[in-house]
């Protein structure tokens, strides 16, 4: 029997820009299953990273809804849709969203401020973590002294410190080499082969259908079509 | 995310914009500087009368006086005499009631001669807080002992300057008593015109005359009561006792004495003021005595006085409004230092707030910077902030983190202008000592920083800044985080 964790049902979110309305994300209903790889492929615009957001909390829907196992996300209270980034999701970004001023250290012990985990656990679960990516020697090194693959892995260890369900990525090798790019696919193929679902937005349909399980297509908001990798 | 937390990353935060953050802090230290100077001298002003109304026991002082009022109903209800003094000292809660008759002595101490004042004491009142400020020697023994204790206003005039030197001298001291004689034979015969002479003016046969004999009979016995007065003033026997002096007074600020030069036993007193007549030198006396009708009848009641105003000597425990009313009950006008003391202390509430609305003028001038300095940081921190909420922060601790930063600037502020603040009092203080030194004037600390003033300085500091980060933080709580996270 199928574990759904992340469903949608018509899920729309549309912008008014003036007299314009944008349909970002236009009636998609979609299902993932726990410890699925799921890749949203898709042109610039296309809707994928707005689909992200509405998925990881970030975003409320105008339309429809997005359910987390049994919770509506869209009917919890802001505080409950807080706890739920803290405890269940964690989050990649293009552009790593590291605080430049924070030590690599600090910038992944920052994910675990909102989840009630004690000081002195705090800094040796973020150790742990950064050790196992390879960063032992950059711990307390800032971003600018990063290079971007290892900027992004300081970002993926600040994603899974607090141990997610779900792990969002943001065209986590738009902004890499290719070297860069390879080594950040490996790590979140392996961390979906431990269990953990991954859902990845990426316009890299190649990179999709090697280390995804499912690639899903999306076109002006709407779900062009699916195939399994 | 706990307290601790918050500090830290406010810290962190305000290390990363060094130089705004302490121009916008600057602003916050000179406003609470210059609060806490103004306060701080309100404060030290106001400490040093409590003091001064604490040392001299004024907080237990109530002075009582005879109600000259005409409409009063008993005539002699409203005298303070020895009757009266029993009663007052009957009232719950006076612990003692003792009179002020101050009068006029020649003290002569070795080959220095002067007039001074004097006043009489009983040994326990003169151990009364109002007198508790010793300062050579020690107080006399008995009431009626021929010891005596200087103030140390007449100590310069007698030529001593340490009242040590004083102690154990011996003091001739003289006092001028009225004459009921001399001023009875001064309606007689007055110098240069003998009453004979008068009389050889009156025209007897006109005396027929209503309105002629209206006008002698006025004019006959305006100049008696004249001559009366004149004979009591003037014609007075002088009575010298020798004394002791035991001790000496120091009266710098013990407003109660000041004019006093010497106090002596009651019973010695006695002796010295009334040693021919019953009532005191002093005008007062024979006017309450004439009112009262006791004039005539110092032969029928040789305990007979008549005081100017009685003091009484209260239990700090026991309201003295309740102690007022039974004096005033028995028709008597009352004077409280206690009472006198709210008022001060009402002037002194309007005239900190005063400064306080000047020094609070100023911090909300420094709130302005807060505001600008917080709403920069909004702007710039857009990206944090984004970045925090899809970390799993939510829009009530976004909020907090930043009023922890307005409040971590206030408090620094505050504490680093409180430390301003005191610099500026001690240099007031020593300014100010040393004008007061040049003047001759009693020396005192102008300022005080009471633990209220810092409490009350940090949490204005705090909370002024706290209101001013509350709109900035408002903004950053309700950041967008998709829009923020995209705005790179």
């Amino acid at each position: 029997m199928s574990d759904i964790i992340l469903r949608t049902a018509s899920l729309c979110r549309h912008y008014r820009r003036g007299i314009h309305e944008i349909r970002a994300v236009d009636d998609i209903n979609l299902q993932i299953e726990s410890g699925e790889f799921v890749a949203v492929v898709g042109a610039s615009g296309s809707g994928k990273s707005t689909l992200l957001n509405l998925l990881a909390g970030l975003d409320s829907p105008t339309a429809g809804k997005v359910t987390y196992r049994n919770k509506i996300l869209n009917e919890l209270s802001r505080r409950e849709l807080a706890t739920y980034r803290a405890e269940k999701v964690g989050m990649i970004f293009q552009s790593f969203n590291l605080l430049q001023h924070q030590s690599a250290l600090k910038n992944v012990e920052l994910a675990l401020y909102f989840n009630h985990i004690p000081r002195n656990d705090r800094e040796k679960r973020a150790k742990d973590i950064l050790i196992r990516l390879g960063l032992e020697d950059r711990i307390e090194h800032k971003p600018a002294d990063l290079s971007g693959g290892e900027q992004q892995r300081v970002a993926i260890a600040r994603a899974l410190v607090k141990k997610p369900e779900l792990l969002f990525a943001d065209e986590p090798t738009g902004n890499l080499d290719r070297e860069n790019s390879e080594a950040i696919a490996e790590i979140l193929k392996e961390l979906n082969g431990e269990g953990l679902t991954v859902v990845i937005v990426t316009h890299d349909t190649e990179l999709a259908g090697r280390i995804a399980g499912r690639t899903v297509r999306m076109h002006y908001g709407k779900i062009a079509g699916g195939e399994s990798g | 995310m706990t307290f601790r937390d918050m500090i830290d990353i406010s810290l962190g935060n305000l290390r990363r914009m060094k130089l705004r953050a302490f121009l916008t802090i600057s602003g916050v230290v000179i406003a609470i500087g210059a609060f806490v100077a103004m306060l701080s001298f309100g404060a030290g002003n106001y400490r040093y009368v409590s003091d001064q109304y604490e040392e001299f026991g004024l907080f237990t002082t109530m002075i009582v006086y005879p109600n000259d009022n005409k409409e009063s109903d008993s005539t002699n209800a409203t005298l303070l005499d020895r009757d009266a003094l029993e009663k007052l000292g009957k009232i719950p809660g006076v612990r003692l009631a003792y009179p002020f008759d101050e009068f006029e002595v020649t003290v002569t101490v070795g080959d220095s001669l002067i007039t001074s004042k004097a006043r009489s004491l009983s040994p326990e009142v003169i151990k009364t807080k109002l007198f508790s400020n010793l300062m050579a020697g020690a107080y006399f023994h008995s009431d009626s002992s021929n010891e005596t204790v200087v103030t140390s206003s007449i100590l310069n005039e007698l030529g001593y300057e340490n009242g040590e030197d004083i102690v154990g001298k011996v003091m001739v001291l003289s006092v001028k008593a009225p004459s009921l004689d001399s001023a009875l034979i001064n309606i007689i015969v007055q110098e240069g015109e003998p009453i004979v002479e008068r009389l050889r003016e009156i025209r007897f046969d006109s005396l027929f005359n209503t309105e002629y004999r209206r006008k002698i009979m006025e004019r006959e016995f305006n100049e008696g009561i004249k001559r009366f007065i004149q004979g009591f003033m003037n014609h007075q026997i002088t009575i010298s006792d020798t004394l002791t002096i035991t001790g000496v007074l120091e009266t710098t600020g013990g407003r109660r004495i000041r004019s006093t030069g010497v106090i002596i036993p009651e019973e010695t007193a006695r002796r010295l003021s009334h040693g021919s007549f019953g009532v005191g030198s002093d005008p007062t006396g024979l006017f309450a005595a004439m009112k009262s009708g006791h004039l005539f009848s110092f032969g029928e009641d040789e305990n007979y006085e008549s005081y100017p105003q009685v003091t009484l000597d209260i239990d700090p425990y026991i309201n003295y409004e309740i102690i007022k009313d039974s004096v005033e009950s028995f028709g008597y006008r009352t004077f409280s230092f206690a009472e006198q003391f709210k008022e001060i202390q009402r002037f002194f509430m309007y005239y900190n707030l005063g400064l306080a609305v000047v020094g609070l003028i100023a911090l909300v001038t420094a709130s302005l910077g807060i505001v600008n300095t917080m709403v920069m940081s909004i702007i710039e921190r857009r990206k944090e902030i984004g970045i925090l909420k899809s970390l799993g922060a939510y829009e009530g601790e976004i909020k907090r983190l930043f009023l922890m930063e307005s409040a971590v600037i206030g408090a620094i502020g505050a504490t680093v202008g409180i430390l301003v603040g005191w610099v500026v009092s001690r240099i007031g203080s020593a300014i100010l000592k040393y004008i007061m030194r040049e003047q001759g004037v009693p020396v005192f600390e102008p300022f005080a920083l009471p633990l209220w003033l810092i409490v009350l300085a940090f949490s204005f500091g705090v909370l002024i800044a706290l209101l001013a980060g509350s709109y900035p933080a408002s903004r950053a709580a309700r950041v967008d985080p998709v829009e923020a996270l995209r705005g790179e």
